[in-house]
């Protein structure tokens, strides 16, 4: 399954650097690195500014979202967990909104404090959810706050939308359909510096996440410092989903989807294969869906967000129906 | 004999529980257990059984006093040594992952494994073992939610084997069970004595622990009280525990009884041991007393090869009935 799985992205990856308004073939790419002049200047450019970065900004996001997700589940113990679900996504987006539509920030300052706003708007949700995990046990009255806080913010957004000057309303608007293709190099190099070290801490504790399936009080008795672990996870994905939903927009139902789909192609809940596995598997139906959204034949471009919420969206309803499976992940 | 802590697996000493100092459960608990032993604690329900067990392997704070394990106070240990001291089975059974048996059990050994938790060959032997002791190692790769009660249940006890601790405390352990998987379980669980380790459970059914436990804890009426069952059964205590309930406990038979007055007596005879019986445990479920001599009604069973009558005489005839459910439809008749 990995070896299809690596093969499947390699020949994604191609795809996507390949489709777009000009054509650049794997051909002409080994023919240049092999030393001949086969790409234009031309070509040149738009593979190292647009297309580049794209391919990194959608094999980060690939990468790290489903783990917020896989994460979450875990932790909640339920399938429906997920940044989107939970609020953290509409944190980052209110984050987002007080630098875009009330400040009204651009260029490079906005770049760093928009990163900064959407840290601190999905941490704020986040620390919100831990402290009613604390006190409340049932794991769906946390999911349906998530829901409310969710719901909350968005309103709030909306009033802010609704009072901002046209300019800064067009960009947040275009923010929120979701993009991979408006990173710059060194907002990558953010992302990139906030998502990697992460990753590889989560992998670190793999095993801890095993022992977190069979609820709290089981992990206790086997030894895991339960509030440290909460914290930890909880920081991790605000960090993860917040970086994330700062640079790109936000970016729908990956973070609950692609774990499930992830499970069901490896057939394993151990988290030390299961997250590497849902890693690959988001890398793949990340790079898969900007390849979609490319409209490959076309001039024209569809927001991200529209294309991974209907490859996400049947997943989750394919969950919700076989509600047995759902009740245990 | 003088008292040495060391001596015990565990010992409460003056332990007060609860959530909250001033609605403490239960106060100056004093108990004990040691290596090899099988405890058996019960209660009425809501009388702390599970926050008791909860409180002596710390998932809730000790309001007061202290608890040693093998003569430490609870509190010395870091979570990871606890982690090798005691293991615990939960009464929640509903949510577990959709994960193989196998998978489950291997869980267990997460205090002894490294951060990577990769299980060595040690590790995978115990995990056998623990399948095998627990009779699922055919069932293995099974996942959790295609097994029955009584599987699952012995699956997270295995969980709590490969735990390898001196100490097993397990919550309400037989409460889904059918009576088959219920003496099984409890067969399971005293084979683990053999190795040392002490099993302390709760449960609702006084019938099984009078049987196997090696002492009682008993919680009445917000004490808890220690014994071998046989000293708490001469103490009397059994019969209060149930005194409001109308149940009694019949400390011959070792089981329960309804108490209800008697309708008089019955003259009991005939033949067929296993008939004669049956009819009089039917006759004291209807709340007659039997005798052999005296008695207005008399019933005289027949045992022959095509089945048993039942002749009753007195109450105004002699009738025969075919069955136990005709019979004792005519005796509670109102005349």
């Amino acid at each position: 399954m990995i070896v299809s799985l690596v093969l499947l992205l390699v020949v994604l990856v191609v795809l996507d650097i390949r489709f777009g308004s000009v054509r650049i073939t794997l051909v002409d790419m080994v023919r240049h690195l092999a030393g001949s002049d086969t790409l234009s200047e031309q070509q040149l450019i738009i593979l190292k500014k647009f297309r580049l970065p794209r391919l990194a900004a959608a094999l980060l996001v690939g990468a790290a979202l489903p783990v917020c997700g896989l994460q979450m589940q875990t932790l909640f113990r339920n399938p429906l967990a997920g940044p989107y679900v939970l609020g953290i996504s509409s944190g980052a987006s209110f984050g987002a909104a007080i630098v875009v539509l009330g400040a009204g920030a651009t260029g490079l300052v906005a770049t760093w404090s928009l990163a900064v706003a959407a840290w601190l708007g999905a941490g704020m949700v986040m620390i919100l959810l831990l402290f009613v995990s604390f006190r409340i046990k049932d794991v769906m009255t946390i999911l349906i706050l998530g829901i409310m806080f969710s719901s909350g913010l968005t309103a709030i957004i909306s009033i802010m939308q609704y009072f901002s000057q046209a300019t800064a309303l067009k960009s947040f608007v275009i923010w929120s359909m979701g993009s991979l293709g408006n990173v710059t190099g060194s907002q990558l190099l953010i992302m990139a510096c906030a998502i990697l070290p992460l990753l590889a801490g989560t992998l670190g504790y793999a095993k801890v996440l095993n022992g977190l399936m069979l609820g709290e009080e089981y992990a206790v008795t086997m030894g895991i410092r339960i509030q440290r672990m909460r914290i930890i996870i909880f920081a991790t994905t605000s960090i993860l989903a917040g970086t994330i939903t700062a640079f790109c927009g936000p970016i729908g139902f990956i973070g609950i989807a692609v774990p499930h789909i992830a499970r069901f192609l490896f057939g394993k809940s151990d988290h030390r294969i299961l997250l590497p596995a849902t890693i690959l598997t988001g890398m793949v139906v990340l790079v898969l869906s900007d390849i979609v959204s490319q409209l490959p034949g076309t001039e024209r471009v569809l927001p991200i967000n529209a294309v991974t919420s209907l490859i996400g969206i049947p997943v989750v309803i394919w969950l919700v129906i076989m509600n047995r499976k759902a009740q245990s992940i | 004999m003088p008292e040495d802590l060391s001596d015990h697996m565990i010992t409460l000493k003056h332990l007060a529980i609860g959530y909250g100092k001033e609605q403490a459960l239960l106060r100056d608990v004093n108990l004990s257990a040691r290596p090899g032993e099988m405890v058996a604690l019960i209660g009425r329900n809501g009388t702390g059984k599970s926050t008791l067990l909860k409180s002596i392997i710390g998932l809730i704070p000790i309001l007061d006093g202290t608890c040693f394990l093998e003569g430490i106070p609870l509190e010395t240990y870091d979570l990871r040594q606890r982690a090798r001291i005691v293991s615990y089975v939960s009464s929640q059974v509903s949510h577990l992952p959709a994960i193989s048996v196998r998978e489950l059990v291997s869980l267990g050994r997460m205090p002894h494994t490294g951060w990577m938790g990769r299980h060595g060959e040690q590790d995978r032997q115990l995990v056998e073992l623990a399948l095998e002791e627990v009779q699922m190692k055919p069932l293995m790769d099974r996942k959790l939610d295609k097994l029955s009660d009584g599987e699952r249940q012995r699956t997270m006890i295995a969980r709590a084997l490969v735990q390898d601790t001196p100490l097993m405390v397990l919550d309400e352990p037989t409460a889904f069970l059918d009576i088959p998987n219920k003496y099984e379980l409890i067969r399971i669980l005293t084979g683990f004595r053999e190795t040392g380790k002490t099993i302390i459970y709760s449960t609702h059914d006084l019938e099984t622990a009078l049987m196997c436990a090696d002492k009682l804890w008993v919680i009445h009426q917000g004490r808890v009280l220690e014994g071998a069952p046989e000293d708490l059964g001469i103490s009397g205590v059994f019969d209060a525990l149930f005194a409001e309930s109308g149940i009694m406990f019949d400390a011959e038979d070792h089981r329960f009884k309804y108490g209800v007055t008697s309708k008089g007596t019955i003259r009991l005879s005939g033949e067929g041991d296993l008939a004669l019986k049956w009819t009089g445990s039917a006759l004291e479920r209807l709340g007659f007393d039997t005798g052999s001599h005296s008695g207005e009604i008399s019933i005289v069973v027949q045992s022959s090869e095509t089945g048993n009558r039942w002749i009753v005489t007195g109450k105004g005839g002699e009738y025969s009935f075919e069955n136990i459910y005709r019979m004792a439809q005519y005796l509670i008749r109102d005349d």
